[in-house]
């Protein structure tokens, strides 16, 4: 004869399962007692109980057994249910973002369209200007340049609320991938040099070692971060920012650096919280979104990473600002699950 | 590289924004070549082919493209079919892609999932200045070119190891005569970074393998000395503490094209 026990039976998966076996145990010890009792109790018990204890104590093996059983299965249903109900609910959470997401898209195109509009009429004034051959006024100069200056916030602004809508939902896998942190950055200031040197800042960068290679990491995520600390450096620098890239055993690091007036030591424990600019802290009316480090932080963490912040406010001479992220250097490709996040 | 063969293939190309950057990558010394769907709302499957056979006819050095063509539902993501098509038969022609700003690196990733790690292929949203747009072509066909044009006055001919300038009143460049050697490769390095990243620096320590000595610093600020005297001199104009080398915080040098 040849069968064999459910899977089940024989890889009892988690509490319920144990327990199931454990009711079968004590279910087959009790059949056994009862099928046994005549032949054994007759033999041994009937001359000092006159009844056969044993078909009792069957007995109470097998409804035990069967209530072993029964509840296990019970148990074991409502926790899958409830496991059920939490898939669920992250299906749920996924499913809202995609519609965000794809309301969100709706309107980033429409959005564009009148922005792309009086980006593409404010370069055809220049371009006409200069072909005029007059002398432009500095002062009509500044009016197209400050126009120009908008788009890099703009852009960062719409993609800040991209990834606030995808930091929503509660589970999210993490998409390592080849990156070359060099070209991220590159980027970042191939967008920005315009605008700072419409202010008269400089904007450099560098890497050590200055063929800084490939990590396995989340570009998008790594140019976000970046942009929202460059966004902040250009506006606040002086004269000069600097962004640097560096390697060690583990992590690399990307160190956004600016001499402007400093962040007060006061301030530094709410930086990175949802919304907080100085202005709140001052309760005067906020005029930026105060999300920017919020994010950048929030993404850094997920990967794995850090964001921290040094600074040193105005009345030193040596005042600056100085954000470094930290972010885990992968050297294969891989897929790592992300957690939670509040 | 000068007299690189751009193609545009975009509905909105008579757009400001399009024209604009159409015109600086004429300013850059490269031609374009527009390739447009027939009709702005629909865009048939016989505009997939004809973009093939535009890329056959013309052979451009580099393809922009719209990852949306036309208004129509359908035709949404026309470019990313394109682009498939372009990268099943042209694997080596570098692409730019035009997305909508922000829409989003992240669908921009699963798009480049698909592609090769390291085929040429980039993406741009279309907020981006012109200015950016050129210096993405400018890594994406290859970051160290034979010719480095700095500004209308100054050109680095990789090849030769020659640098050319000219003054403000001459007609043509002529080379400057005491640039070789360790000179020109201190300059070409210098010159290769800004032309593909204007904000790039280049550490000393990657210069000072073109200085011998004991003082490789001292030797390095020497011969930058030199160089700057001389192309000045060339240019015919004095160049201060912050013209075309600058010393940036004791970290390295970049150049900074002279302003004339
Ligand atoms: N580099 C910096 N120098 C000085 N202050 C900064 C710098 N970066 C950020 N801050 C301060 O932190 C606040 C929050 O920044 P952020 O989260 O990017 O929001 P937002 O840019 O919308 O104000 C800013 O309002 C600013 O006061
Ligand atoms: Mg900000």
């Amino acid at each position: 004869m040849s069968w064999s026990l459910p899977r089940a039976w024989v890889h009892p998966v988690g509490p319920g399962g144990v327990s199931r076996l454990l009711g079968m145990v004590v279910l087959a010890l009790g059949a056994a007692g009862l099928v046994l009792a005549p032949f054994v109790g007759e033999a041994m018990f009937t001359r000092i109980w006159g009844i056969e204890p044993l078909t009792y104590v069957g007995a109470a093996l097998v409804i035990l057994g069967l209530a072993v059983t029964t509840l296990s299965y019970f148990v074991s249903e409502l926790l899958r249910s409830r496991r059920q109900a939490a898939d669920e609910e992250t299906r749920f959470a996924e499913r809202w973002t995609q519609v965000t997401q794809q309301y969100f898209d709706l309107f980033n195109h429409d959005l564009g369209r009148p922005l792309r509009r009086i980006l593409g009429k404010e370069r055809e004034i220049r371009e006409q200007l200069q072909a005029m051959g007059a002398e432009v006024p500095p002062s009509v100069r500044e009016l197209l340049d400050e126009i120009e200056e908008q788009t890099p916030s703009f852009r960062l602004m719409m993609s800040n609320m991209q990834v606030l809508i995808e930091l929503e939902t509660p589970i999210t896998g993490k998409n390592l991938h080849a990156v070359e942190p060099v070209e991220v950055v590159r980027r970042i200031v191939d967008r920005y040099s315009l605008v700072a040197a419409d202010a008269s800042k400089q904007i450099v960068w560098w890497s050590e070692p200055t063929d800084f290679g490939i990590v396995y990491s989340d570009s998008s995520a790594i140019e976000h971060i970046v942009t929202n600390l460059v966004d902040n450096t250009v506006r606040y620098a002086e004269s000069f920012a600097e962004i640097g890239l560096t390697r060690d055993e583990n992590n690399f690091h990307i160190r956004v650096w600016d001499d402007g007036p400093g962040i007060a030591a006061r301030y530094l424990p709410y930086l990175f919280d949802r919304g907080w600019t100085p202005e709140v802290a001052r309760h005067e009316e906020r005029t930026t979104s105060g999300l920017g480090l919020f994010i950048a932080h929030t993404l850094a963490k997920r990967y794995g990473g850090d964001l921290t912040v040094e600074s040193i406010t105005d009345p030193d001479p040596d005042h600056h600002t100085c954000f470094t992220v930290t972010l885990p250097l992968h050297t294969r490709p891989g897929r790592s699950s992300g957690e939670p996040v509040a | 590289m000068p007299d690189s063969k751009i193609l545009i293939i975009d509905d909105e190309w008579e757009s400001a924004i399009v024209k604009a950057v159409q015109r600086r990558l004429q300013d850059e010394g490269w031609q374009t070549i527009i390739v447009q769907p027939q009709s702005q709302w629909l865009v048939g499957d016989e505009f997939e082919d004809a973009t093939i056979y535009a890329i056959e006819d013309e052979r451009p050095d580099g393809v922009l493209l719209d990852v949306r063509l036309g208004e129509h539902r359908d035709d949404q993501f026309k470019g990313l079919e394109i682009l498939r098509q372009i990268v099943e038969h042209y694997p080596t022609l570098p692409v730019l892609m035009f997305t909508q700003y922000a829409q989003g690196p992240a669908r921009d990733t699963a798009v480049r999932g698909a592609l090769r790690w390291n085929a040429p292929v980039d993406f741009i949203d279309k907020l981006a200045s012109p200015e950016e747009v050129v210096l993405r072509l400018r890594r994406l066909m290859g970051s160290s070119p034979e010719l480095i044009p700095i500004g209308a006055h100054l050109l680095v001919d990789v090849g030769a190891e020659t640098v050319s300038a000219r003054r403000e009143r001459d007609a043509v460049l002529a080379p400057v005569t005491d640039i070789h050697g360790m000179k020109f490769e201190i300059f070409r390095e210098l010159a290769a970074a800004w032309y593909r990243s204007p904000g790039e620096l280049v550490p000393f320590s990657r210069l000072e393998r073109y200085s011998e000595g004991e003082e490789a610093r001292a030797s390095l600020r020497v011969r930058i000395r030199e160089i700057k005297i001389s192309i000045g001199r060339a240019l015919g104009v004095q160049l201060g503490a912050n013209d075309l080398i600058v010393n940036v915080r004791d970290r390295g040098y970049r150049l900074a094209p002279p302003q004339m």
